[in-house]
């Protein structure tokens, strides 16, 4: 009991309680001494739900350092802690490798949860009418699905972010590593907030909170945004720190051109996320403060524009999709060679590539907007700039493709979800051009087409390659292998259901299926299709419990794997797993170029002093 | 700056607060008797490019190492100024996109305010950034007594700039949060921009107390440097948003 109440985790949640009390305390009692009636539940609630959150940073004990600082005391830099064991994994740890684990854990929980979310709300569709769900819970199962997916891929990149890159450049951790749990720690309050609107009377308007509708919406709305909003400052602390250590902490002889794809990619997903992300948090603030203070930013009766909404939000929203599949594509980067025992083709074009993408990402958010009513004149570039996006993602498949060209392939479960990374990505990406393309979209907006082609972008660019993550790191995190067996299982469990179904979405919605609706009419004839869809979906939730499975089965009867498991160049396989508390002992020194898999002789890296 | 003297050091802050206050009065009659944005913007690009270079030190992001040892004080202390400044860049984005709303929804218009609390305010954050210039300098040459004076100026004026905005402009306006578009835009940017300037109060107030008990030296204040810089910051922000807020266009009736 004791140990389970000096967690920081248990401690947060305590302070979070009491901040939420006393928020909603406070509210209320400036609104008596203002001489309003003492409660409203809006208002009490958004403040109490911010001050909780700061109560719950407070309480982990992640602020406990700044603190001192400002008290102009000295802290200790390299904290190790790893005599607390299990223990450290729920408290503001500063490893950057617990933090990393910490991420996922989490991404996995969300994931589920959101998850599960598709799945009740899957089930009311696979017949016509309404079976068991009232329309506002489905919207509200709906809107969630999207944005708790959403945080839930946002730490799974995180995950992998803070646990590799400074591995893979020879940094000791990250360049700020109280910021670095705190950027963790703020996701978890995030996550609270934004499922308590479940409870808070659930919104209706999909996770893009478009207003006037969220201005109207139930209270759920402030929490959505609210939560949103937190996690954003998740995402924007953490990519300031990967872009610093990956500028400054890179071991001296790894020069730009001899860096992993993946550390190319997460600089390229940084930037994105430092500066794009604000701009969600500020549309959806804004939103916030019209519901609280009547503002009238949205509202064409005081003089806002609604449009104005949708541009500070897809600014945002639109690269935030590349911020989900930039890591994802690194990683099938970072492993294909491995897996065909061949050099990566054309190494500098594809980390270019993931630089041009982030780049010209910036650049076409208003292709969501083409039946938005914005000015006509818009639309035509916005069409041209997202077709180009095509062109730094066909680099990826050409430089993919001759890789595995007369390659030695194994076919491990990392492997298997690679290859289906990048069968489905590319099937999300062939059905983008037509959402780009205006006269087609017109046809396609707001249609299941497009719920096809995003969940074929984000399983080929982000689940795909996050199972092959772990599969693949597993043994470095833990020690121990995944079990093949169970992995291969889920591999054929989830990648063919979810592919039929994919394919099935963008059928529908050719065939004039709108997206977000709760119902459809019989006379359609989807019925069938929608029921085929809802089986590929409990299969697909049938391997991640598989998954499941597979990480209890391997915590209990896994084989050890200290070693070069796959027999990798990379310089964190070259020493013993788990990973030691520092990392390396010796400096490291890159000593040839990273993915010269097959050629006789040659090394990546090696330690200072060693032959 | 430290390889100038003490007393050069304090002439050209004093030297850039001038120009800062010539440009600021050129922007004032500008607005009143030609009233081209493009100018204005023009002198608030320039002024935000004196306080960049000369206030906030721009260029020591673009030095070289003098050292490849990571565990050393001063390649920390480079890390650290890169990590703020991505950190100014990440905020911009934020008072950028409040700027692109105000665009948006006034145009060529601005909120019917009081001209003369925009123009204290904004002498009152000019002569703040003046000072908190001073107290960098001060403390970058060891002159602990003037570090102390010219810090709790800036914090005084500081809070003196919030009482003016919050205090005063708030309570004179003639319309609420709630009152259409320049109510949403007016009360939303000062607002954020207040809540920066407060918590920069609290960062001076933390690096004065620290500063008084002998916390930082001329070789190790990474403190006093990120607090002025980040001073400095909120005041380039203030740079546009004053031009926007009171110059631009013609006032709504």
């Amino acid at each position: 009991m004791k140990t389970i109440l000096s967690l920081g985790l248990v401690r947060g949640l305590a302070w979070e309680i009491l901040g939420t009390a006393l928020g909603i305390g406070f509210v209320a009692l400036v609104r008596a001494l203002m001489g309003l009636p003492a409660w409203k539940a809006e208002p009490a609630v958004v403040f109490g739900a911010l001050l909780g959150a700061l109560f719950f940073l407070y309480g982990v004990g992640i602020l406990n350092d700044w603190l001192k600082w400002a008290a102009g005391e000295e802290t200790e830099d390299h904290l190790d802690d790893s005599h607390l064991g299990w223990r450290r994994y729920f408290g503001p740890s500063l490893d950057h490798k617990v933090i990393g684990i910490q991420y996922l854990v989490l991404s996995l929980l969300l994931m589920s949860v959101g998850g599960l979310f598709a799945l009740i709300f899957r089930t009311e569709l696979a017949r016509s009418q309404m079976q068991f769900l009232t329309l506002n819970q489905y919207n509200t199962l709906m809107s969630l699905h999207g944005m708790v997916m959403i945080i839930s891929i946002l730490l799974g990149i995180s995950a992998f972010m803070n646990y590799l890159v400074p591995m893979l450049i020879g940094a000791r951790d990250m360049a700020f590593p109280r910021l670095n749990s705190f950027s963790f720690w703020i996701a978890v309050p995030a996550g609270l907030i934004l499922l308590s609107s479940l409870f808070l009377g659930g919104f209706d308007t999909g996770w893009t909170g478009y207003p006037p509708l969220s201005v109207r919406a139930p209270l759920g709305m402030q929490m959505f945004f609210l939560g949103v909003s937190l996690a954003g400052f998740s995402s924007i602390l953490g990519g300031l720190n990967i872009i610093v250590t990956v500028v400054r902490l890179r071991a001296h002889s790894m020069t730009a051109f001899r860096m992993p794809i993946f550390v190319w990619a997460a600089l390229a997903t940084s930037v994105i996320s430092l500066t794009a992300t604000q701009l969600i948090g500020l549309s959806f603030q804004m939103v916030m403060l019209q519901r609280l203070f009547g503002m009238g930013f949205f509202d064409p009766a005081k003089g806002g524009n609604p449009i104005l909404f949708q541009h500070l939000f897809w600014f945002y929203s639109h690269p935030a999709v590349y911020i989900f599949v930039l890591p994802g594509l690194g990683i099938i980067s970072e492993l294909l060679p491995v897996f065909v025992r061949k050099p990566l083709f054309g190494y500098r074009w594809v980390a270019m590539s993931s630089l041009g993408i982030a780049l010209v990402g910036f650049l076409v958010w208003a292709h969501h907007m083409f039946t938005s009513g914005m000015a006509e004149y818009l639309r035509v570039p916005f069409m041209y700039s997202t077709l180009l996006v095509a062109v730094p993602t066909g680099v990826k498949f050409f430089s993919w493709v001759a890789t595995v060209w007369r390659g030695k392939i194994s076919f491990d479960t990392p492997m298997l979800f690679i290859l289906a990374g990048i069968i489905v990505f590319l099937l999300g990406g062939l059905s983008g051009p037509p959402n780009a393309t205006i006269s087609t979209d017109l046809h396609l907006h707001d249609t299941y087409f497009i719920v096809g082609h995003f969940h074929d972008t984000m399983y080929g660019g982000y689940i795909f390659p996050f199972f092959a993550a772990i599969f693949y790191w597993y043994p470095k995190m833990t020690g121990k292998r995944l079990n093949e067996t169970l992995g291969k299982l889920q591999f054929w469990l989830i990648a063919p259901s979810f592919t039929v179904m994919s394919l099935l979405m963008m059928r529908v919605g050719l065939l004039g299926m709108r997206r977000r609706i709760a119902d459809y009419d019989p006379a359609l004839g989807f019925d069938p299709y929608h029921l085929v869809m809802t089986i590929m979906a409990f299969l697909t939730a049938l391997g991640v419990i598989v998954f499941f499975i597979n990480l209890i089965y391997t915590h209990f009867k896994g084989q050890p794997a200290t070693g070069n498991v796959w027999n990798s160049r990379s310089p964190e396989w070259q020493v013993p797993s788990p990973m030691p508390v520092h990392n390396y002992d010796r400096e490291l020194e890159v000593v040839g170029e990273p993915y010269d898999y097959g050629l006789p002789g040659s090394r990546y890296v090696k330690f200072h002093g060693e032959a | 700056m430290a390889h100038i003297t003490k007393s050069a050091a304090f002439r050209l802050g004093l030297l850039v607060f001038g120009a800062l206050a010539a440009l600021t009065v050129v922007e004032f009659v500008l607005a009143l008797y030609l009233n081209i944005w493009q100018l204005l913007l023009l002198v608030a690009i320039l002024k935000a490019g004196l306080v960049l270079y000369y206030y906030m030190h721009i260029y020591r992001l673009f030095q070289a190492d003098t050292t490849l040892d990571h565990n050393s004080y001063a390649y920390k202390l480079a890390t650290n100024r890169l990590g703020l400044w991505l950190f100014f860049i990440s905020d911009s984005f934020v008072f950028g996109g409040l700027m692109i709303a105000r665009i948006n929804l006034l145009g060529l218009t601005h909120p019917h305010l009081e001209q003369t609390v925009g123009l204290i305010v904004t002498a009152v954050l000019l002569i703040s950034s003046f000072f908190m210039n001073r107290a960098e300098t001060a403390m970058a040459h060891g002159d602990r007594k003037q570090f102390a004076i010219s810090t709790a100026i800036t914090l005084a004026l500081g809070i003196l700039f919030l009482i003016g905005v919050v205090g005063v402009e708030w309570q004179i306006a003639p319309f609420g949060p709630g009152d259409g578009a320049q109510g949403a835009v007016f009360y939303s940017m000062t607002g954020f921009h207040a809540f920066h300037v407060l918590t920069g109060v609290i960062f001076l107030a933390i690096v004065l107390r620290n500063g008084l008990r002998g916390r930082y030296s001329p070789e190790k204040h990474w403190g006093v440097e990120a607090c002025a810089i980040y001073w400095h910051f909120v005041d380039v922000v203030w740079i546009f948003y004053y031009p926007a807020l009171y110059l631009v266009g013609t006032a709504i009736a």
